[in-house]
């Protein structure tokens, strides 16, 4: 009697990027290091052109043009023309012009920063009204609007009208992760699982039993964490949340994500949203617009066919489109 | 004599009465032919103010031009939204993830 064949081993790499976590799965004999060469490129074109972070970066060339028409790399084009398509997609829910808003709410360097700052602030010690979030109390009201960005492609070259600054932390980031699964399954030819911040993408032929992914409030939580574990074969996976990326200023709890109808942060019925696409990137933007929509996203999501796992603030949950029942809601709130 | 008034007034009525009906009809005609109208009129004004959005959409986002990054391939069906929805939905998976997705 022969014994049953071993499944595939899987590797794993775990590094910061974007100011996050980013996890590496390769699955067979692919070699972990020449998919985390191939994945560093990716990862630094993609930061290199629309970090709002760095004073080297394209995206801060063009919010700094006052209007003028900026020549743009083709890939800076992509991740544009890909944020605008999400602003469509979701009529304006999930809108890349809300760079100025973040700013505005003390969220203008690495996220590492802004909570060190924060906290200095809650500590009593020095530090800038403007700059950490005073603007929550300002009459913000609506973002300039994705219709304020001109983007041709032939060439590459965009113009910022009304005063539009670009954020496109809400696309960029699971882009970059369809990018880097895109590119490792095919130069390799093996199966990957890629996940930045916790917007997954998966190429190749997965494993048996699919890929386990653990859903829940916080990215860099346990593989235990509160929340539940399903499998995925293909595509991508994206959960967005107000409790992560999320700080403190002036007595006030505030988050990134942005309801561009108010330019502040979304006050939502629900804490977390998990969904399931076809790409980390479509996962994303669903996952980032029903938080902005609240109650009105469970039937977008039905009418759309897309599986999801909406947390609503008490920890109750609601699936949509074919999504496990879950066995155990989480209730815990992180603090 | 009153026998003829008589017929001449109910051959006048009855020449009113085909005068209000034909009337009534020729009204009823030309409204129905201008609701026609205006409904067409109001169909092709929706149909050119969407056109319209979706060519300055194009302008706006580009979208006829290529880039070379943008070849994606997509794990699922596009649907009238434009979003793409996965080939199979998540499966339950017991016990612990491998990752963990939640917001970052």
């Amino acid at each position: 009697m022969r014994a049953a064949a071993a499944p595939p081993a899987v590797t794993r790499e775990t590094f910061r990027v974007f100011g996050t976590t980013a996890t590496l799965l390769l699955s067979g004999s692919a070699a972990m290091p020449a998919a985390r060469e191939l994945a560093d490129a990716e990862l630094a074109a993609v930061d290199l052109a629309c970090s709002r972070f760095r004073a080297d970066s394209e995206l801060t060339r063009v919010n700094s043009a006052g209007g003028a028409a900026t020549d743009i790399s083709p890939l800076l084009a992509t991740l544009i023309g890909e944020a605008l398509r999400a602003a469509r997609l979701t009529a304006g829910d999930v809108d890349p012009t809300c760079a100025a808003a973040l700013a505005a709410l003390g969220y203008d360097r690495d996220f590492d920063e802004v909570k060190a700052r924060a906290t200095r602030g809650s500590r009593g010690k020095t530090a800038s009204a403007a700059s950490t979030g005073r603007g929550l109390d300002a009459p913000a009201g609506r973002v300039p609007g994705w219709r304020k960005v001109e983007l041709s492609t032939d060439p590459p070259r965009v113009t910022l009208t009304g005063g539009a600054q670009l954020d496109l932390g809400a696309t960029a980031k699971a882009w970059a992760a369809d990018r880097c699964a895109e590119v490792i399954a095919a130069q390799l030819g093996c199966a990957v699982l890629v996940s930045l911040g916790g917007d997954i993408a998966v190429a190749g032929e997965a494993p048996a039993g699919g890929w386990r992914v653990r859903v829940t409030d916080d990215h860099a939580a346990g593989p235990d964490a509160p929340g539940q574990t399903v499998a995925i074969n293909a595509g991508g996976l994206a959960t967005s949340s107000t409790t992560v990326r999320a700080w403190e200023s002036h007595g006030r709890k505030l988050h990134h994500i942005i309801d561009p109808a108010t330019g502040k942060p979304a006050r939502s019925i629900w804490r977390t949203v998990s969904v399931a696409a076809g790409r980390a990137l479509d996962a994303n933007i669903v996952s980032t617009a029903c938080i902005v929509r609240g109650a009105s996203a469970v039937g977008w999501l039905t009418e759309m066919n897309l599986p999801a796992r909406l947390v609503r603030e008490d920890g109750t949950t609601v699936t949509t489109a074919g999504w496990p029942d879950d066995p155990a809601p989480a209730t815990a709130k992180p603090s | 004599m009153r026998r003829d008034r008589a017929g001449s007034a109910i051959a006048a009525r009855d020449a009113g009465l085909r005068r209000v009906t034909r009337l009534t009809w020729q009204v009823a005609a030309a409204g129905a032919v201008c609701s026609a109208l205006i409904a067409a009129a109001f169909g092709h004004g929706t149909s050119q103010q969407s056109a319209s959005q979706r060519g300055a959409s194009q302008t706006q986002t580009g979208s006829t031009g290529q880039t070379p990054r943008s070849g994606h391939q997509h794990h699922g069906k596009h649907r009238g939204s434009g979003l793409v929805i996965p080939s199979q939905p998540p499966a339950p998976a017991p016990g612990a993830g491998q990752v963990t997705s939640g917001g970052s």
